[in-house]
């Protein structure tokens, strides 16, 4: 599959020269709608399905758990353990997502591998493949927990001045990647006597 | 449900195998590998089937195979009898390396890796495999009580997972 070469993102030309209190309202407006995208690879995803749920219920704070995809969303929860075989794919979603985007890294898996550090396919933290803005620790982490990262998140993106420079610099290093070190092709059924497995 | 255990000899194994899918065992469930290399008698792996038979619902007949391949040979494979194995066999060969004689899972492509990251190598599975996460980089926190700075050290006895190399492999 050949890379395809991604235009650099940009914001409009009203936010680069809008004043500060402009600003303000444009960072109050990303994080309080913040749409979710749920990497839920282990028992992790539980604990998120639990904070969407009417108990905890992260809708309240803004954080929209009903993204078709990662092309709409503006936050990855990675909440279970990722594995060297995942690790491709989660790297592919999330350079599908657009900027400026967020990650939580939610549980001990996501956040170092956890338990399975000794394993043998397991990876050793989801930010060594993506980058990460919030980690949220425990093995599973309570439900609360998440919302207080999301609520650390919220303060991160309220204390943020976006430019058209910042987001290019913040994004750009991790667009050096290749596309094979990142992707596979899709994979056709087995035929008989030959083909792609 | 009533498990029958049958220990059969490697050579006998695709004949012991046609002989109980003809007796009623004609549900496949699964297929594994036990590494047994430190047996000291007969050292190997001890491949083990499990079957099922569902012809009479409410009294279930389980039967398990064990046989014993030594070191470095291969098996007779039993994708010919039930095409379901095919996975399982993969999977024991990646995970083990055990190579399985007469393997057909209809693409005609052989044994080849199913479950583990591209370009993996090694067979994991296996006692000899080492973990050698800890050696490449360092844990980034205090495995055990007592090792961070907060807590008095505990006289609790140290574990570690079989396969994880001793100190001499680096920082642990």
């Amino acid at each position: 599959m050949a890379p395809v070469q991604l235009p650099m993102p940009r914001l409009g030309p009203a936010h680069d020269v809008a004043p500060q209190p402009i600003k303000v309202v444009l960072n109050w407006g990303r994080r309080y709608s913040l749409w979710v995208f749920n990497f839920g690879l282990a028992c992790c995803a539980i604990e998120f399905i639990a904070a969407s749920m009417a108990r905890h219920d992260f809708i309240r704070l803004g954080v929209i758990p009903f993204a078709p995809g990662p092309r709409q969303a503006d936050l990855m929860v990675v909440s279970g353990t990722v594995t060297d075989k995942m690790a491709p794919a989660v790297r592919r979603l999330y350079d599908q997502m657009p900027e400026p985007k967020y990650v939580i890294s939610f549980g001990a898996c996501s956040n170092s591998g956890g338990p399975y550090w000794d394993s043998y396919c397991v990876t050793k933290g989801v930010d060594t493949i993506v980058p990460v803005d919030v980690y949220v620790p425990g093995c599973p982490p309570r439900p609360e927990a998440l919302l207080q990262g999301i609520l650390k998140l919220q303060e991160k993106i309220a204390a943020e001045s976006l430019t058209t420079k910042g987001v290019r610099a913040k994004y750009a290093a991790h667009r050096t990647a290749s596309a094979a070190e990142v992707s596979r092709p899709l994979v056709p059924p087995p035929t008989r006597g030959g083909g792609t497995p | 449900m009533t498990l029958e255990r049958r220990q059969v000899p490697a050579e006998a194994w695709p004949e012991v195998v046609a002989a109980a899918r003809a007796s009623g065992y004609r549900f496949f469930d699964w297929l594994t590998a036990v590494d047994q290399s430190d047996d000291s008698e007969e050292p190997g792996l001890d491949v083990v089937c499990h079957l099922l038979d569902t012809s009479r619902p409410g009294s279930l007949r389980r039967l398990m195979l064990v046989t014993r391949v030594p070191e470095g040979q291969p098996l007779a494979s039993i994708t010919t009898l039930f095409r379901g194995a095919a996975w399982h066999e993969r999977e024991t060969h990646e995970m083990f390396g055990l190579h399985f004689d007469g393997f057909d899972d209809g693409t005609e492509l052989g044994l080849r890796p199913l479950l583990l990251p591209d370009g993996f190598e090694g067979t994991p599975l296996r006692k000899s495999f080492v973990l050698a996460a800890r050696a490449s980089k360092p844990w980034p926190g205090a495995k055990e009580p007592g090792e961070s700075e907060h807590a008095r050290p505990t006289g609790r006895r140290r574990v570690s997972a079989p396969g994880v190399p001793d100190p001499q492999w680096g920082p642990r």
